[in-house]
């Protein structure tokens, strides 16, 4: 277990920055998620926490040493982590002991030892049973499995997780998930958590840090990121929030040729603003503005009303009504935050 | 309709009438020229009073057998020697070079190994090689096993060098950057991940490499039948029995079976070897592959890199060249220019050059539209069984056809198309012969790029309108012409300078480029022969050259 520190970390591949001075604390034991879309640089920065790639300024160190800065560099071997990719990386050419044995045979453990703990850590995984199978006998979820406790085995400083689920279904992605979590619990061990997926990030993490173009947009527990995202990014990332340009006039916001009423609980200053408001914070009734149905896709417990509101389209979420495309229903705020311009 | 599993079984309209008779046509004409002569050499093989051990027992046979296995265990093991390091270097590390030493180290393949020899033979003849012109007589000699296993191993390196690298390259990186997470170095993890997946290409690729050069000729003829004391190998001994006429014959069939015998299992090995390599492979879904760092070893390593590719293909392709402009072989004094002027204004080897290019591009052209027609049936069988020729060394398929095709043998089966099918002595005879040869090349390019189509692009060209043979050309054909174009440029090749079927199978009294420089390298003038080598050469590099621009313009 150690705490990992990334100060003003920046990187650079030719001329395009992937990531751009980030600064981050990772205490010992936590358990943080990057989150962010594809390229926003979650990847980069976990890959250079694991000295895969080397930073271009600023600097890393894990549990106080300092492993990667301008002027050196310890290569990943010598760092004492464990990672899980999301091409799982198991050794085709190697038995599931084999594959878990691997970083305690370089440690030059005696062989008891060895055995002891590889069935130990397969026990964790729930593949006691599998030690002798080789990986094409193997499905996703195992082989995943099999990748975790071979990261897990000799004990590391930090686990770091690529992307570990995106490549399962969707059933063994919840189930593992969950077994990630109760791992966490047993052993306390710091895990860097990278995923694109925000369920998965608020689900397991003590702390967020929701990436955006190479720049950390917020970081915050799961239920601050949920509740109170500090940029437009996030409101739209986490949550998946409208988000309208407009202007506050008093207690309204004017959207194109709509005015919203703003409820009381947002506090607003006039000028120009962005509007986040997720689809279930806004209502169909008899108040606000009257905008066109575009269309109605049934969800099963609600039901998404997709209005036009003037080049873009606002999204609603709620109990089933009978409104058909073409025509004009009233849409209210119930909630929403501003973000002045 | 039923939602079937269709994806795999688009062709021209698989099972459609006219397509089951072109699929029937196909078949048919491989038959004809590959399965029947086949047949009838191992019919020849029964004929009675011909007891096989008694052939395989004698003691020349043996000897022979003896050669063929030395040489080629030791070529097999060379290639493997160098070309697996060369390609866990040029495929992982960052090794400065990487691409000229890859384009040096697969050259051989466009070569034939007749060239790679005679360029050895100026260097390293025990009394006027130029090395040893250099460095005192009998220093170097590369007659005998040694030589032909040097030579043919070079010439077999892309074999084992090209596959590897493959393998390689598709490995996911990820696979190794666990190891390195895991504590591994990077040379470890170089050893103990890296290598082990590949290696199922590897040994593939060496067997190949094994039966490349058990089915030698021009090199073990070169250097082994003029080596004191000489060097027989299977193929030169049937080469010499097929010599001696009718007395010889039977003798050089069972030979020929001996020689099959080992290809069969051969083949078979490496085909096992390579089918366990995919299995491990596919499991990777293979990101960007990173380069390891070689840190202070990167300049020992690049010197010894550059300097094997000089010493094994650039050293004897400049003898070569060098022999062509010494005036007397074997002295070093000074240059002319009277090779090349002789050789080029021979009236004899402008026709050999004609008939070679005439020959070549029309096997070529009737390689590509066969193969394309094999691909386009789907028929797996028929697929495979286009691939054989290319597998059967080419003496045995050269006899083969000349016992189903000669004036002698023609009667037995084929009394009604006698006067439609005069192959025997003929140039005619020889264009079947390298047309059913390389028909892999054709079958195998059409079929990867036929692979490689989206079949929907033809579907939506059927829904469009178009007939499923006009979709085919309009849609799909398309799509095919770089896989088609390389099928036809690699036999063309291939086929300019062929050597062992030519040999065996040219009429009396008329010379292809390949016979040419046999007979003017092993009887009479290898100044001239060189010349003709040298051009050889310098078509493959241009031809390369344009290639390689070629297909990075389409990259851009």
């Amino acid at each position: 277990m150690a705490d990992v520190q990334l100060i003003g970390v920046h990187k650079a591949y030719g001329a395009t920055a992937v990531v751009k001075g980030i600064s981050l604390r990772i205490e010992s034991g936590e358990f943080i998620s990057l989150l962010g879309p594809s390229g926003c640089g979650k990847t980069t920065t976990l890959r250079m926490i694991a000295g895969l790639e080397t930073l271009d300024a600023g600097t890393i160190s894990i549990g106080g040493e300092l492993v990667d800065s301008e002027k050196g560099h310890v290569p990943p071997e010598k760092r004492a982590l464990g990672m899980v990719f999301q091409s799982y990386a198991v050794w085709p050419h190697k038995s599931v002991a084999e594959n878990v044995a691997y970083p305690l045979l370089l440690q030059r453990k005696p062989s008891s030892e060895i055995a002891q703990r590889v069935t130990q850590a397969l026990e964790w995984v729930r593949l006691g049973a599998f030690a002798q199978r080789m990986p094409s006998q193997l499905s996703g979820g195992q082989l995943q499995r099999v990748a975790i406790a071979r990261a897990l085995v000799a004990n590391p400083r930090v686990l770091l997780l690529d992307e570990p689920l995106s490549n399962l279904d969707a059933a063994l992605r919840e189930e593992l998930r969950g077994e990630i979590a109760a791992l966490r619990a047993r052993l306390g061990t710091t895990m860097i958590f990278v995923t694109h997926d925000q369920h998965e990030a608020l689900a397991l993490s003590d702390r967020v840090a929701v990436m955006h173009q190479g720049v950390i947009e917020q970081i915050d527990s799961p239920q601050k990121i949920y509740q109170s995202p500090s940029t437009p990014f996030v409101a739209g990332f986490v949550g998946g929030a409208n988000r309208l340009e407009g202007r506050v006039e008093g207690r309204s916001f004017i959207c194109g040729a709509h005015t919203f009423e703003l409820p009381e609980r947002v506090t607003a200053v006039d000028g120009p603003a962005t509007l986040a408001v997720r689809a279930e914070e806004l209502e169909l009734g008899s108040t606000g503005p009257s905008l066109p149905l575009l269309a109605r896709l049934f969800l099963g417990s609600a039901t998404e009303f997709r209005f036009t509101l003037g080049e873009s389209v606002l999204r609603v979420v709620g109990p089933a009504r009978d409104v058909k495309p073409g025509e004009s229903v009233r849409v209210a705020l119930q909630h929403a935050r501003l973000y002045p311009r | 309709m039923t939602a079937l599993p269709l994806h795999a079984k688009r062709g021209v309209g698989r099972g459609e009438g006219p397509a089951r008779l072109f699929t029937l046509l196909l078949a048919t004409a491989l038959a004809f020229f590959f399965g029947v002569p086949l047949c009838l050499l191992l019919w020849q093989a029964n004929a009675p009073g011909l007891v096989w051990s008694e052939v395989w027992l004698a003691p020349e046979s043996l000897q022979a057998l003896a050669g063929t296995l030395i040489t080629s265990i030791g070529a097999a093991a060379f290639a493997f020697t160098i070309a697996v390091p060369l390609a866990l270097l040029i495929a992982r590390t960052e090794l400065p070079l990487r691409g000229p030493l890859k384009a040096i180290f697969t050259l051989p393949a466009a070569l034939p190994p007749f060239i790679l020899g005679m360029g050895w033979v100026s260097l390293a003849n025990p009394r006027a090689g130029l090395l040893n012109l250099l460095l005192g007589a009998g220093t170097f000699d590369i007659y005998g096993k040694l030589g032909i296993s040097f030579v043919l191993g070079t010439a077999g390196l892309p074999l084992v060098f090209l596959p590897t690298l493959a393998a390689l390259s598709r490995l996911d990186s990820s696979l190794e950057e666990a190891a390195r997470l895991s504590g591994a170095s990077p040379l470890r993890t170089l050893l103990s991940i890296s290598l082990p997946l590949a290696l199922p290409a590897a040994l593939s690729g060496t067997a190949l490499c094994f039966l490349f050069a058990a089915s030698a000729f021009g090199v073990p003829y070169l250097l082994g039948v003029t080596a004191s004391p000489p060097t027989p190998t299977l193929t030169t001994r049937i080469y010499g029995e097929i010599l001696m006429g009718q007395g010889g014959l039977p003798r050089a069939v069972v030979l020929s079976l001996e020689l099959l015998v080992l290809a069969a299992f051969v083949l078979i090995g490496s085909r096992a070897l390579a089918k366990r390599g995919e299995v491990r492979l596919s499991s990777g879904k293979g990101s960007s592959l990173r380069p390891m760092s070689l840190g202070r070893w990167r300049v020992p390593l690049a010197s010894m890199s550059v300097v094997l590719a000089v010493v094994l293909v650039v050293l004897p392709l400049l003898a070569v060249a060098l022999t062509s402009v010494q005036p007397v072989w074997g002295q070093l004094s000074g240059l002319s220019a009277k090779h090349w002027s002789g050789v080029l204004g021979n009236p004899r080897t402008i026709d050999a050059t004609l008939r070679s290019l005439g020959l070549a591009a029309a096997a070529a052209g009737l390689v590509t539209a066969l193969g394309l027609g094999i691909a386009t049936t789907r028929r797996r069988s028929l697929e495979l069984l286009s691939g054989a020729p290319y597998a059967i060394p080419g003496t045995v398929l050269a006899l083969a056809l000349l016992i189903a095709f000669s004036r002698d043998l023609r009667f037995v089966l084929f009394d009604r198309f006698a006067l439609v099918l005069a192959l025997g002595n003929s140039v005619w005879m020889l264009l079947v012969a390298y047309t059913i040869k390389h028909l892999a090349f054709g079958a195998r390019n059409a079929a990867d790029g036929l692979a490689q189509v989206d079949g929907t692009l033809a579907e939506a060209a059927r829904l469009s309108g178009a007939s499923p043979l006009r979709a085919f050309f309009d849609a799909t054909l398309p799509q095919l012409r770089a896989p088609l174009v390389a099928a036809f440029l690699v036999t063309f090749l291939t086929c300019v300078t062929e050597l062992t079927l030519s040999v065996l199978l040219i009429p009396t009294g008329r010379d292809v480029l390949g016979t040419l420089l046999f007979e003017l390298q092993s009887y009479a003038d290898p100044g001239s022969a060189a010349v003709i080598a040298c051009a050889f050469v310098m078509l493959v590099l241009v031809l390369q050259f344009a290639q390689a621009v070629v297909a990075r313009k389409r990259a851009h």
